[in-house]
């Protein structure tokens, strides 16, 4: 049952991530902006769940699911290391510092709501 | 009609995804508190990953639907990121500043470590099977 709640979470999640990342690619930007928009957002919502739910199963659905479907580490390093082979070595810096000082923050942020 | 097959491949590798992790996280539970579970999904992921975007899809002669699959919904539903935001503010609160810095270390290191080592080995492993492949011809 556990499983079940997180399975159609992460889907939910997933499949946000993929519209999001597709819209995205419309942008001339060269940069993975979304990626990391993302990961932020994800943190913050996961944040504002913990702090705001208490039931179990409503937990696992909208934190382990949703929200770690919804963000991802494989595609940031992935992005991360597309940017350093491509010498990009600024973006990479920026991108892994951006990444993970605000996403932790959005994190603490969302517990103070 | 392409829409809801797009949101059915990923369905299928999302699920999988997900659920892996959350069963991965009760595997590695342990009583000292460190986030082995999200490390260990984290870490394997961020290899996997560039492996199979740059390997395994030529190989195995992937249709571009199979590997959003698996990038995408397997891949980025079985690694998280707010898994992670979430264990370095526990582990803060609770004044595990060894354990703290050790998991920060291995993710932040180890992640960017394990997406270039993918890279580098995806490239030789295609290297070598090309000359095989132009040595046999």
């Amino acid at each position: 049952m556990n499983v079940l709640l997180v399975a159609l979470g992460s889907t939910v999640g997933a499949c946000f991530r993929n519209e999001l990342t597709v819209a995205s690619r419309k942008t001339k930007i060269d940069f993975p902006w979304m990626t990391l928009l993302i990961n932020i957002a994800g943190s913050f919502i996961l944040g504002l769940v913990t702090a705001k739910i208490n039931n179990k199963a409503m937990l696992l659905f909208l934190g382990t699911g949703i929200c770690g479907g919804f963000t991802t580490f494989g595609t940031f390093n992935f992005e991360l290391s597309q940017l350093w082979f491509q010498k990009r070595y600024v973006s990479c810096f920026v991108y892994f510092i951006a990444a993970y000082v605000f996403g932790i923050l959005g994190y603490i942020i969302g517990m103070q709501f | 009609m392409k829409k809801f097959y797009t949101f059915l491949i990923i369905f299928i590798g999302a699920s999988i995804g997900g659920s892996l992790r959350y069963l991965i996280g009760l595997m590695f539970t342990v009583s000292s508190g460190f986030p082995w579970g999200t490390l260990f999904v984290n870490l394997t992921g961020a290899f996997v990953l560039p492996l199979l975007i740059h390997y395994l899809h030529d190989k195995f002669h992937l249709q571009v639907d199979t590997v959003l699959s698996l990038t995408t919904g397997l891949l980025g539903a079985y690694t998280t990121f707010s898994t992670f935001t979430a264990d370095t503010y526990k582990l803060f609160q609770t004044s595990n500043y060894m354990m703290l810095s050790g998991y920060l270390i291995a993710t932040l290191l180890g992640g960017f470590l394990c997406a270039i080592f993918g890279n580098y080995l995806a490239a030789n492993l295609a290297t070598k099977e090309y000359l095989r492949e132009k040595k046999e011809s």
